[in-house]
């Protein structure tokens, strides 16, 4: 159980995350939801700041793949980064069996970033947040900048890979409609405060909140009856 | 009403769009959603008349798009705007334009709609956040009421109660102005919410157009299958039993 | 490839007959009489008509534009540079002499001027804004503004003079070489450094930085594989550049020095008006950029093969 209080942040004399405590327990699925400007981020940087602090093996996995991936430098090269970052011995980890979860195996690791999709590059971002088997992913919006096929099937890859393991996983997102579908737990933000948290199931049915039912009540763009 | 007629864009040797025709009427909305690299901007700019067309034609009532004065809201907000002037110059070009001012009304309704505050207007590109800025570029587009608006990806920069807020507005003001909206969307949750058609788009070609109910019940090809299903498990679209 | 080659040649073909025509009508156009200029160099005298005509008539000055040009560049066509018209020795010879007493010079200002640069940049970068960046600012800006004649005539004063720890003037050991190498590669370090900071203060602006240091990646590191390549791309732009800047050095700093060598070869057959020597060097020095120009197009693809990949 991964449990941390009192985060907090300050920017330029403002509070823009009041105090805030959390508990993730191994495996669970998070979703970190508000609207924009209401600390999602800014909570997830300070996490993985802190949890680092402690030992913990926290991975992070950003918007796009443009923001983590060098574009003079080629796919190979990022992973051995990554690796040595780790502390790990070159080739330590196997890398076939996280690229075939992720469906990136036919990927040519000798080009840069720029010579594979980018939902390539985003699954490989997130294979390389993987390594280490880490405690604890933060995905920050990991499929806005994807096309939606795109998007999906690399959600669906991740969640199948974290069947079963230990990892936990919190997805910071604007949202709520893709949240709902891939977690357990939702926890809504509003002026850097989580207001209100509680399984998925029963905020989306009884939102107590004013930013809770906001969101709950704009969750998807139709609802079609088939 | 606005034509196109059996368009190609060439670009180098193969085609960056291929034999399209479309319609849409005042008042209508024809939503265009594909892939990126399916060629959903290029058809923008083409009707725009920023691209030449090798084959085909585009009119808006007989004569050329540019006699009506199409509003366009731009892929990139902030580079939508010159940098160098306050957001107000560039929002009010339109009505400075026509040499009309814009009445208080107008703007204040634009401004409740979009969720954006005055002051942000006294502000330069470079000051506001991206999702400002792209509310800023509908504002402009929307404040000499148009008779056709081109939207590129529109929303892309708001957040999800902010999207269906502006998407609203949008919608409130066709219905009450009667403007022609195409709009280009990866959104297909979107498309299926606002628009009267939709028009799928792949590799420079239309797949399908058809209405959106149809489209979400009974997707003609396996792409626009993909694509629904891929809107149903991002949670834009909800289908139930 | 075979392309970007046939590229490179064309591009080569049309500088080098460029240069080697507007040379030969500069020249040829040029105030006063050639005969008599060269006729004075050959005999350092005083001359009579018959003596400057006899000369003219031996430099086939009196032939005409046209014909002269054909009779210099029918050669050249097959690499030889002609005789001078005033020694009537090959051109050829003297130029390699020439050359390498010019390399050592250059090169050696162009180390230190990288030298001097790169870690003047790189302590600048340390703090941007800092005294030390606002310093090495000033410097590179005093740098720019001196001309390389008057930094010559101080560090002679300087070194040579008062402290009589260097030789000012001439070639024969290798120590002669240190003062004016410095001359030139103050005058480079002076332009390079603040290419060389703004590279670098926009290298670390990218926008993947920030993830990359969040997977745990030591700055050390950060600095090495992905600030360096991208603070180089603007760096190899102008070096292209730096490069004319530093051939007009040599030809300053040669003369204020008194070392023999291109810029010497080259001031004297001017005097002289010996068009073939003059025009030896012209076509080597354009060749020379050219060639470097090619360089870097390639170290350009090897640094960010987009550049290649998006031509194609």
């Amino acid at each position: 159980m991964l449990s941390v209080s009192g985060l907090h942040a300050v920017r330029a004399g403002r509070t823009i995350l009041h105090p805030t405590s959390l508990d993730i327990a191994p495996g669970e699925r998070i979703g970190l939801v508000g609207a924009s400007g209401s600390g999602k981020s800014t909570l997830g940087h300070v996490l993985i700041d802190e949890l680092r602090s402690r030992g913990c093996r926290v991975a992070h996995v950003c918007q796009s793949p443009d923001e983590a991936l060098d574009p003079l430098r080629s796919m190979r090269f990022h992973w051995h980064e990554a690796e040595r970052a780790l502390g790990l011995e070159l080739g330590a980890i196997d890398k076939n069996t996280l690229f075939t979860s992720l469906k990136i195996a036919d990927g040519d690791l000798r080009k840069r970033p720029w010579g594979w999709s980018r939902g390539m590059q985003q699954r490989f971002v997130i294979a390389m947040a993987l390594i280490s088997s880490p405690d604890l992913i933060v995905l920050d919006e990991p499929s806005s900048a994807l096309d939606p096929v795109v998007a999906a099937a690399t959600m669906d890859l991740l969640d199948q890979h974290l069947e079963g393991k230990e990892t936990a996983m919190i997805l910071i997102t604007h949202d709520l409609g893709l949240a709902a579908r891939r977690v357990s737990k939702l926890m809504v933000m509003e002026t850097g405060r989580i207001v209100e948290q509680a399984p998925t199931e029963k905020i989306l049915q009884h939102p107590q909140t004013r930013a809770a039912r906001s969101l709950v009540a704009h969750r998807s763009w139709i609802k079609l009856p088939c | 009403m606005l034509r196109v007629d059996q368009v190609t864009v060439k670009r180098g040797s193969s085609f960056a769009l291929e034999d399209i025709s479309l319609s849409l009427a005042p008042g209508r909305t024809l939503a265009v959603v594909g892939e990126s690299g399916a060629g959903k901007s290029t058809l923008i700019v083409t009707i725009l008349g920023l691209v030449k067309p090798w084959k085909g034609d585009i009119t808006w009532a007989g004569d050329s798009v540019t006699s009506c004065a199409p509003a366009l809201v731009m892929q990139e907000p902030r580079a939508a705007f010159n940098p160098l002037l306050s957001l107000h110059r560039s929002v009010m070009e339109p009505m400075a334009a026509r040499k009309e001012v814009a009445s208080s009304e107008r703007i204040a309704r634009l401004c409740d709609g979009l969720e954006l505050s005055r002051d942000i207007f006294d502000r330069r590109p470079g000051e506001v956040s991206v999702g400002q800025a792209q509310r800023a570029a509908i504002f402009r587009a929307l404040i000499a009421a148009p008779t056709l608006v081109l939207l590129d990806e529109p929303l892309s920069a708001l957040d999800a109660v902010t999207q269906k807020h502006t998407a609203k507005l949008i919608a409130d003001l066709q219905r009450e102005e009667g403007f022609a909206a195409l709009i280009v969307t990866h959104d297909l949750g979107y498309a299926m919410a606002h628009a009267d058609e939709i028009a799928v788009l792949k590799s420079g070609r239309i797949e399908e157009i058809s209405h959106p109910e149809i489209f979400a019940k009974a997707p003609r090809s396996d792409y626009c299958r993909k694509l629904r299903d891929a809107a149903v498990a991002l949670g834009a679209l909800e289908i139930s039993e | 490839m075979i392309k970007d080659l046939m590229g490179f040649v064309l591009r080569a073909v049309v500088v080098l007959s460029g240069t080697a025509l507007a040379t030969f009508v500069l020249l040829w156009h040029a105030p006063g009489d050639p005969a008599q200029a060269i006729a004075m160099a050959r005999f350092d005298a005083l001359l009579t008509e018959d003596v400057i005509d006899q000369v003219r008539e031996e430099a086939g000055l009196n032939a005409g534009f046209w014909t002269a040009f054909r009779a210099w560049v029918g050669p050249l066509l097959t690499l030889d540079f002609g005789r001078s018209a005033v020694t009537g020795r090959a051109v050829w010879p003297d130029l390699l002499v020439a050359i390498r007493y010019m390399l050592p010079l250059a090169l050696a200002g162009l180390a230190i001027g990288l030298a001097i640069s790169l870690s003047l940049a790189i302590v600048a970068v340390k703090r941007p804004g800092g005294w030390l960046d606002r310093f090495a600012i000033a410097i590179a800006s005093l740098g720019t503004a001196i001309p390389a004649y008057w930094l010559g005539l101080l560090l002679i004063l300087l070194f040579a003079v008062h402290l009589a720890w260097l030789p000012a003037m001439g070639a024969r050991t290798p120590e002669h070489v240190i003062l004016p190498a410095l001359t030139l590669g103050l005058g480079v370090a002076a332009s390079l450094t603040r290419i060389i900071r703004s590279g670098i203060l926009e290298a670390r602006g990218q926008s993947f930085l920030p993830a990359i240091r969040r997977r745990g990646v030591s700055s050390r590191g950060i600095d090495r594989d992905h600030i360096a390549p991208h603070a180089a791309i603007p760096v190899v732009t102008v070096f292209g550049l730096e490069l004319a800047f530093l051939l007009e050095g040599v030809v300053m700093v040669e003369v204020i020095f008194g070392r023999p060598g291109l810029g010497t070869f080259l001031v004297t057959a001017i005097h002289a008006r010996d068009f073939p020597q003059v025009q030896a060097v012209i076509v080597l020095t354009a060749l020379m950029f050219v060639t470097v120009n090619l360089l870097i197009d390639v170290v350009y693809r090897v640094i960010d093969p987009r550049i290649g990949a998006r031509d194609a």
